[in-house]
């Protein structure tokens, strides 16, 4: 449970740097496409960039983090519940000012920002799991093998 | 100690069903019958008035148009194809009779109109809804309320009256956020003048056209004053303007302007699906420009060079743009009053997560179904608490602007069946219940639709036997 923890918060931090390689691949492709004459507005289909950061964005790292937040319930990672409840909040928190972003564009600055937090908040995750387990844990570990 | 990890295991077990146990069940809340009637969906809402509703009476496909011998007769062949933008060269899409947009119907006011339909290869089926044109319902074109969708190798025959003047289009309502998007749509004039010029814009997949070509387009003028009628085939509002003279609003979604004046230096928005006829005079041995929403598409009326603007900063605000006249109707004496608030919020919709739209807080199909009874004069308040712009289109009526955000109309009566509705604005309109049906209230920019931004106005003592999904796959948006 420990290397799926540790699995599930790396997979998330770089769930991160996905979504940052999509929205520049999103925006430079539609900058390309209007130098081309096309037009970006409320009739235009999102580009593939923008349609990947949707992907991962409302979908598999909210994933990701929720399934991280019930490993961390069975693994045995020393403040494991604590770090997959920030890396949920921290995901929430981006969905939230990624919403707010539509109607108040400056939000998205933090938007960008929250992103780092959350990286690192998954990296520190992984962390914690990396190592050997905690004196506390492994005293548990062998009475549950057993029962 | 044995029991402590069991303990453990057991808190672990329930804190799983405590976080999944919320999240399954918005999950499952959110999943959309595959077989829905739009007499079963939703909740009623009467608006104040007496709950008259009952499931029985006329099924919608009775109200058809008039029998007899039609005035004018019109075949369409709808087709999966490739078919060129001029201009800009080939792309896949769909076509009626080789073209898109399909052939434009004129027809004088009066007149029978006769359109047979026929589905020769668009593989989900296909209707044609006649926006703007207060049909008979069984005329309407909606999958899965006034008809089934009409499938490959099927036909379909439409029969309605003329009877208001104007600019209109016509476009698929099946799947239509995919098939008006990819050219199944068509211009409609009734009672067409000699001075008109046709300016239908419309956006396949990022390249913006108008009368179906891309870039700067020219029109011989028909005379020195011309009347151009500017219709919105898209899912957003363009603003337009002239470069080059003044003009005159003529008329807003085919209703005539009281007391027009003259306007420079504006533009006018046209909301998606919506029609606005404009008024200008070309200088003598000049052109005029067209400005349709920014970008390299462009109409030049006349011979020679035409003058290149930008869009204005104004606009020109139907408010309070005419003189004006009596409404016909008294908003005061309204048998129903009904709130239409548009929001958005996060969750599932049909299982799949993301940002999702609301009807007064609820998610469709548990949307509000206005019921009216024929007759019944009915102010509607449209609220937008979204973040984005909404056309919001009703279907077999026009409804009469009273106020936005609580500054009464001043201007010309202002009569419309697409209103572009801003974020953060809220439209009082009123309408009378006079063509007995159900019909779709929904907002025109179709992807909206398809993510459930639809709701229906009923009559009592009409019902529908069509249903949306089950087995003839009606998918109306």
């Amino acid at each position: 449970m420990r290397s799926v923890y540790r699995a599930l918060a790396g997979l998330i931090a770089i769930g991160v740097v996905i979504q940052a390689m999509s929205v520049a691949l999103a925006w430079f492709t539609a900058l390309k496409d209007i130098d081309g004459g096309l037009v970006i507005d409320e009739n235009s289909e999102r580009n593939l960039g923008h349609n990947l950061h949707s992907i991962f964005g409302l979908g598999i790292i909210p994933l990701l983090a929720l399934l991280l937040l019930i490993v961390s319930f069975f693994a045995h990672v020393n403040g494991g519940v604590k770090w997959a409840l920030i890396v949920f909040g921290v995901v929430l928190l981006q969905v939230v000012l990624a919403i707010v972003s539509f109607s108040a564009p400056a939000i998205g600055a933090l938007h960008g920002l929250n992103a780092f937090l959350l990286a690192g908040a998954a990296s520190m995750a992984a962390r914690r799991a990396s190592g050997p387990p905690t004196v506390a844990a492994e005293a548990s570990a062998p009475t549950e093998a057993t029962t | 100690m044995a029991r402590r990890p069991r303990r453990r295991t057991l808190i672990a077990v329930l804190a799983t069903i405590v976080v999944l146990a919320p999240i399954a069940w918005f999950w499952q809340q959110s999943l959309v019958p595959g077989d829905l009637s739009a007499m079963d969906m939703g909740y009623a809402d009467y608006g104040g008035g007496p709950a008259t509703h009952d499931h029985g009476g006329a099924d919608v496909s009775t109200l058809t148009g008039p029998s007899g011998a039609p005035d004018m007769t019109v075949d369409l062949v709808a087709r999966k194809e490739r078919f060129d933008i001029p201009g800009r060269g080939a792309t896949d899409g769909f076509t009626l009779n080789h073209t898109s947009p399909g052939p434009q119907i004129t027809a004088q006011q009066g007149d029978l109109i006769q359109v047979t339909l026929h589905n020769e290869s668009v593989p989900e089926g296909i209707t044609l809804h006649w926006h703007g044109v207060d049909v008979p319902a069984a005329e309407d074109g909606v999958a899965g309320v006034t008809q089934d969708a009409v499938q490959r190798g099927q036909s379909h025959v439409y029969r309605f009256v003329a009877e208001d003047v104007g600019t209109y289009w016509y476009h698929s309502h099946q799947v239509s956020h995919e098939q008006v998007k990819k050219g199944l749509y068509g211009v409609l004039i009734v009672a067409p003048t000699t001075s008109d010029v046709v300016a239908a814009v419309h956006t396949y997949d990022k390249v913006r056209t108008v009368n179906g070509g891309y870039g700067e387009r020219r029109v011989k003028a028909p005379g020195s004053t011309v009347r151009v009628r500017l219709i919105n085939t898209d899912n957003g509002p363009f603003s337009a303007w002239v470069d080059g003279a003044s003009y005159r609003i003529l008329a807003v979604d085919g209703t005539e302007v009281n007391g027009p004046t003259d306007v420079s230096n504006k533009a006018v928005v046209v909301t998606a699906g919506g029609r606005i006829d404009i008024q200008l005079t070309v200088p003598q041995g000049s052109a005029v420009r067209i400005g349709l929403g920014g970008g390299p598409t462009t109409l030049v009326i006349g011979d020679g060079d035409a003058p290149t603007g930008a869009e204005p900063a104004d606009r020109v605000d139907l408010l309070s743009y005419g003189k004006p006249a009596a409404l016909g109707l008294d908003p005061a004496k309204a048998t129903r009053v009904f709130d239409y608030t548009i929001g958005r919020r996060p969750g599932f919709f049909d299982g799949k997560p993301g940002l999702w739209w609301t009807i007064n807080g609820h998610q469709f199909p548990d949307v509000p179904m206005y019921m009216v009874t024929e007759g019944d004069v009915v102010r509607m308040r449209i609220e937008n608490a979204s973040g984005q712009v909404h056309p919001m289109h009703l279907h077999g009526h026009h409804v009469v602007v009273l106020s936005r955000d609580g500054v009464a109309a001043t201007g010309s009566p202002w009569w419309t069946d697409s209103l572009n509705v801003e974020d953060n604005e809220t439209y009082e309109v009123a309408f009378v219940a006079d063509n007995p049906g159900i019909w779709m209230d929904h907002c025109h920019n179709l992807p909206h639709a398809a993510q459930g931004l639809v709701t229906h106005l009923m009559y009592s003592g009409v019902s529908t036997k069509f249903h949306l999904g089950g087995a003839s796959d009606n998918q109306p948006e």
